[in-house]
């Protein structure tokens, strides 16, 4: 008997005090406490939900159009990829980039020095220029990411993109079987 | 050469930050004692504008209830606020046809995920977010939820100044947090990291006809960089896109790698030197040098071995991967440049060890203030060890206070372990794991698996292995749960603390235990890592240290 009034009494206590913690719970409710944390809301959502991101893309567009809009490169003024995205490159005259799903973000538009030049002997055979030539080449573009990342801040790399885009540029006529040059080959935004 | 850039890029990284760091510490401390900062004439008056819109009195100090509920508060409406938007996008007006809502648990999920400052991610934002989300509700989210976290952290502050200081006000707090601190610094980065090729649009796809090779191509796009400085400066680590920082457009190139983790590390390590500024020169620098130790031996154990590099991006290569990575871990951002599956074992254990420890250096103010509780606890530890009363800054520390304390410490393995066994009791962990549970058996990598995810939500934190494949209605719910209670109820406590302190007396006598010099340092690190040590080790002994020789 006694135990069990010992356990009533624990429950009533232990009721009491949690209805006491959720009245003043409730006490805090009123239109004071409440109208300034919906207003600053309201405020802070103007302020870094639209005004923040929109000012940044007017300012973006106008004085960084080419970065703000994906980094599109062209080729005989045409929109051919994001020299920020892998693209796929299927004919043996090419460097080839990593597998999709070999790097983290699957769109890994770079391959390291190693692997680009263990591809240079195939290319050759396939395209007929010179290995000197595409070490050049390669060796030319490690140098450029190497500028453009402060000299100490990246491990060297290719981007395989530009790289082909080079292969393509100076030797015209062994590409012109695999670069499609029809005319109708322009750049879609979408929403 | 090899040797020489990972030097250089450290140095940088470090000298950059730990300088920068000393200026936003001096001006945090100026926010925090309401002093003169610089410029405060005109950011006076438009901080002024915005209090009488929001129509509060300025000079009014709250309790620490009141302002733990305002916090709550107003953190709970953006919470149903944004849960809300997540269910309706595919209603509103600019959004691209066919793009539904979130499942109602995958909204709860992202919802607690995103007001936490966890960023835990069940969808892959690139393709089930609508660019209105992405601003309105994702961005918006990413300066409410660090402007909230600080706001306490400046509150817990003000506690120790000086008796009956005040604990400040938090609509205050938020306001200035936001208006003078975060957003003109993600402004700056922002336009700094669209220089170097992050997008800024309003269109969300991007379609190429022909690629060099003749292929059709297309991939999404958006107001990426408005986002990413904030998703860095905040802590919040939520990516635009599902692969996070691994994705070129939100980190296209090792320099911006570096940028990201600068920003990262700033906040963070600007508390213990507004602290310092604030209470005492030498406990502010002891708490920031064991927090760098403490960073220091994460970053040991995970440069052991070589990650990769299947799993990592080129442009980063191991280095690189792992100074991002270790840095926004142990921040809990978050944010990952990389799978986590390409890590090495020994980089996975430094990672479980930032999240167990939460404060070296830990997530804006959050981190410092769990930083204060190790204190405590090594001081009451300490305290009886020599037979004399804990007492901190001279004033005694009392039962309640070690109470409050233990719980916190408590409250971290409890919401990790218990979910871990639940998910596994049910089969719910073997049903997203897939294939690492050979027949009956899970192997070490699958456990790990699944103990990180409720790691990272616990100590939101937000990286995970799990991504899209754990969205289901079990680990929505669970994760979504951990992590409210993850944030909110330390929060709690912590002002709790704050509240008990600032009406203590402080007595004119020298401390029993001096809290600063190298002895304390060495005593508060090992503490640390001893009691983390002693509650987690039997975990992952059984993941990570088991994936060791496999």
């Amino acid at each position: 008997m006694k135990v069990e009034d010992n356990d009533d009494n624990m429950l009533r206590i232990a009721r009491g005090r949690t209805m006491k913690i959720l009245e003043k719970i409730q006490s805090q409710f009123t239109p004071n406490n409440i109208s300034p944390s919906i207003k600053v809301i309201i405020l802070m959502l103007i302020v870094t939900g639209i005004a923040y991101p929109l000012i940044l893309v007017a300012i973006g567009q106008n004085i960084f159009p080419f970065q703000s809009n994906g980094s599109i490169v062209t080729f005989n003024g045409k929109a051919i990829g994001s020299k920020l995205i892998a693209q796929e490159f299927n004919s043996p005259k090419f460097f080839h980039s990593r597998p999709a799903s070999d790097s983290a973000s699957g769109l890994d538009p770079h391959i390291t020095p190693t692997r680009a030049f263990s591809q240079i002997s195939n290319i050759s055979k396939a395209s007929g220029i010179p290995e000197n030539t595409l070490r050049t080449l390669v060796e030319l573009n490690i140098e450029r990411n190497k500028n453009s990342n402060l000299l100490a801040f990246a491990p060297d790399h290719v981007n395989v993109l530009e790289l082909n885009m080079e292969l393509v540029r100076q030797y015209n006529q062994v590409y012109s079987d695999v670069v499609q040059t029809s005319n109708n080959n322009t750049l879609h935004s979408g929403r | 050469m090899t040797c020489v850039d990972p030097i250089v890029q450290t140095s940088v990284l470090f000298g950059g930050s730990i300088g920068m760091a000393i200026i936003f510490g001096l001006y945090i401390a100026r926010m925090i004692s309401y002093e003169m900062r610089p410029l405060e004439k005109p950011l006076a008056r438009v901080e002024k504008g915005f209090f009488r819109l929001v129509g509060i009195d300025v000079n009014r100090q709250m309790t620490w209830k009141e302002y733990l509920f305002a916090l709550v508060f107003t953190d709970g409406i953006v919470m149903v606020f944004i849960f809300i938007i997540f269910l309706i996008q595919g209603m509103l007006p600019t959004a691209t046809p066919g793009l539904k809502g979130l499942s109602i648990d995958l909204a709860f999920n992202t919802a607690a995920s995103f007001i936490t400052n966890t960023d835990l991610q069940h969808y892959a934002g690139d393709q089930q977010l609508s660019i209105l989300t992405q601003m309105i509700a994702i961005t918006f989210v990413m300066f409410v939820a660090p402007a909230s976290a600080m706001a306490a952290g400046f509150a817990f502050i003000r506690a120790f100044i000086r008796k009956n200081f005040g604990l400040g006000n938090f609509y205050v707090d938020f306001t200035r947090n936001i208006l003078t601190l975060l957003l003109p610094v993600s402004f700056v980065s922002s336009l700094f990291l669209i220089y170097m090729g992050v997008p800024q649009t309003l269109n969300s796809s991007v379609t190429i006809d022909k690629t060099l090779e003749g292929h059709n191509q297309s991939f999404t796009i958006g107001p990426v960089g408005s986002l990413e400085s904030i998703k860095m400066l905040g802590h919040n680590g939520g990516g635009f896109f599902g692969a996070n920082s691994a994705h070129p457009f939100e980190n296209p190139n090792g320099f911006t790698n570096i940028y990201e983790t600068f920003l990262i590390l700033i906040i963070p390590l600007a508390f213990p030197i507004a602290y310092a500024k604030l209470v005492g020169r030498g406990r502010g620098i002891a708490i920031l040098i064991a927090m760098l130790i403490g960073f220091g031996i994460m970053f040991a154990i995970a440069l052991t071995a070589q990650s990769g590099p299947k799993g990592l991006e080129t442009r980063f290569g191991s280095f690189g991967t792992l100074l991002f990575t270790i840095s926004s871990i142990a921040t809990n951002t978050g944010a990952t440049n990389s799978l986590l599956g390409g890590l090495s074992p020994n980089a996975v254990i430094s990672l479980f060890l930032g999240m167990f420890v939460q404060a070296i250096p830990g997530a804006a103010g959050v981190g410092m203030m769990t930083m204060i509780v190790y204190v405590l606890l090594t001081l009451f530890i300490v305290g009886l060890m020599v037979g004399k009363t804990p007492e901190y800054m001279s004033m005694k520390i009392s039962p309640k206070d070690i109470k409050l304390a233990v719980f916190i410490f408590l409250l971290h393995p409890t919401l990790i372990l218990i979910p871990t066994v639940t998910a596994f009791t049910t089969g719910n962990a073997q049903g997203v794991l897939g294939r690492e549970v050979q027949g009956q058996k899970i192997t070490p990598f699958g456990y790990t698996q699944a103990l990180y995810e409720y790691t990272s939500a616990a100590a939101n934190n937000g990286s995970d292995y799990l991504g899209t494949s754990a969205n289901t209605p079990f680990w929505n719910w669970s994760t979504g749960l951990v992590m409210l209670l993850g944030r909110f109820v330390p929060l709690g406590l912590m002002l709790g603390i704050a509240g008990s302190f600032t009406a203590k007396d402080r007595k004119e006598v020298i401390e029993p235990i001096k809290t600063e010099g190298p002895l304390f340092i060495s005593v508060l690190v090992i503490m640390t890592f001893l009691l983390t040590a002693l509650t987690f080790f039997p975990f992952i002994i059984i993941g990570p240290f088991s994936m060791l020789g496999s």
